[in-house]
């Protein structure tokens, strides 16, 4: 469901850089290719009502701390809601990464998803929960 | 290390100019020379950011040497974005110590207003990182973000930048080698057109051209060069871990004190690199000229102001003097040069050490140079 991101990380820094670079900006090292999840924080933000030549206006820009390290920039639909610190979702839509605000449902698909195994016990007892609930209820209904 | 003295300053007036670049340098390059009383230096050193698109020229440090009729005087050129006017200074510097040359002309300039605004923002652009400028990052958007991010974790207030703006339009006002010579209010910065929110127009440097120059000499003069430092950073702003201080101000701060063998507490008056007015006030607490978070409160208070503790940008810095790109690192020290001997007239400080701080790029190359009078 979460995109994932194209980085590359420093084998001796640990430095995680999207899009992916040949070196670290730190260390003249090789960097192995990495993927990250789309998801982030907004670092900033602003909007261009004169953008360069070649960008519609008004332009929204934001600068993405995802989850795995790297900060990347990114376009976006609208500026509504958003705030310094906002969790945002980050995908790539023909080459061009855009963020959007992470609602309710997205947040909790994520959070269910990084409860890994966890997540799945909760589920699983839930589910039977569920259904012992359902199946209690037609028994004393027959 | 051998001592390394300023012997001449000199610059041309900032702004629109119907001159060409080498007549600018020219206008420049000779005040500084009659102010040293020297015909020819032993090197001449130039600085230019963007010759080759604001004006179609390149080999421009040949160029400059043969229009200054000093064909046959070693000539080079040195770029480091919007601070290679520092950069000059630091080259020429290095080689008047290490007693390569007794003399040496360091000259900047740049070219830019007759081209359109959108050409001159790309042209300054390309000094961005290549995947944040495909997203539309010019100066003015990063320098947006960058202010977005001080509002919200700083406590820096709009209200607080904007003096910065005011500031120095008023020291500007005394300046006649300035751009913009008017006064502004506080109003009125804060109501001009959104540029990249949240920053506005008259948070803004204008485009200006113009030339300024120093000649530099192992032969004792009143000002000294007390220290200069170079610091660096990434050139992609996404590699940064914080965006409310510019590690590359911190480096060459230290460098620059470390080599004076004094700290900030002995600065009396600072040029500092306001090409948004929000980076003044980081850059005063990344000098340590202010305690962090004090900058926007002590600019309030005028503190910063021409008779306040601490002068900042007598001249009206970049928002007011103007910003032809290479010349500012250079017309920095000048001012700081007239401000040390006395010579500032109508805006006259006292002090007897100055600081000068110049951005290269989004602060990826920023240099620090303390000047000292020593009577």
């Amino acid at each position: 469901m979460s995109e994932k991101i194209p980085a590359a990380r420093c084998p001796r820094c640990g430095r995680v850089v999207a899009p992916p670079t040949r070196f670290c900006p730190d260390h003249p090292v090789a960097l192995e290719p990495a993927s990250i999840d789309g998801y982030g924080e907004v670092v900033s933000f602003t909007t261009l009502h004169s953008p360069p030549e070649g960008f519609r206006s008004p332009l929204h820009i934001a600068l993405v701390a995802l989850d795995d390290g790297a900060r990347l920039f990114c376009h976006g639909a609208g500026t509504r809601g958003i705030r310094v610190g906002s969790r945002v979702a980050v995908e790539a839509v023909d080459a061009v990464y855009y963020f959007s605000h992470l609602g309710l449902v997205e947040r909790a698909r994520l959070f269910w998803r990084r409860a890994g195994a966890r997540g799945e016990t909760v589920t699983s007892i839930a589910k039977s929960a569920a259904k012992r609930l359902w199946r209690g209820g037609r028994g004393a209904g027959a | 290390m051998p001592d390394v003295w300023i012997a001449g300053a000199g610059m041309t007036r900032f702004g629109k100019r119907e001159e060409n670049l080498p007549d600018l340098v020219a206008e420049a390059a000779r005040a500084a020379l009659a102010a040293a009383r020297l015909e020819a230096p032993d090197l001449v050193v130039v600085a230019a950011m963007n010759p080759e698109e604001f004006i179609g020229e390149g080999n421009f440090a040949s160029q400059i040497a043969t229009h200054l009729g000093f064909a046959h005087v070693p000539a080079l050129r040195v770029e480091t974005a919007t601070s290679s006017g520092a950069a000059a200074v630091y080259t020429a510097f290095a080689v008047v110590a290490a007693g390569l040359s007794r003399s040496v002309l360091v000259v900047g300039g740049e070219k830019m207003t007759h081209l359109p605004t959108p050409r001159v923002s790309e042209i300054i652009g390309r000094s961005i990182d290549r995947d944040e400028r495909a997203y539309g990052a010019t100066m003015p958007a990063l320098a947006g973000l960058i202010t977005r991010v001080l509002l919200a974790k700083t406590g820096v207030t709009l209200k607080e930048i904007s003096q910065v703006s005011v500031k120095n339009h008023a020291h500007g006002a005394l300046n006649p080698y300035a751009h913009f010579q008017e006064p502004v209010t506080l109003a009125a910065v804060m109501e001009s057109r959104i540029v990249a929110d949240p920053l506005r127009l008259y948070h803004c440097c204008p485009i200006s051209d113009g030339a300024a120059a120093l000649v530099l000499s192992a032969d004792r003069t009143p000002v000294r060069i007390a220290g200069i430092g170079h610091g660096t950073d990434t050139l992609a702003v996404r590699y940064r871990d914080s965006l409310v201080s510019f590690r590359a101000t911190q480096d060459a701060a230290r460098a620059a004190y470390r080599m004076a063998g004094f700290g900030p507490e002995r600065v009396e008056v600072a040029e500092v690199h306001d090409a948004f007015s929000p980076f003044e006030l980081i850059a005063l607490e990344d000098l340590g000229l202010v305690p962090a978070g004090k900058a926007g409160a002590a600019t309030l208070r005028g503190e910063t102001a021409l008779e306040g503790r601490l002068p900042v940008n007598p001249s009206g810095g970049l928002k007011a003097r103007g910003h032809p790109l290479a010349a500012t690192g250079i017309a920095q020290i000048v001012e700081l040069v007239w401000q040390l001997l006395g010579q500032a007239h109508g805006r006259q400080v006292a002090a007897r050490v100055g600081l000068a701080h110049s951005i290269g790029g989004l602060a990826t190359n920023n240099w620090v140079t303390l000047l000292e009078r020593v009577s």
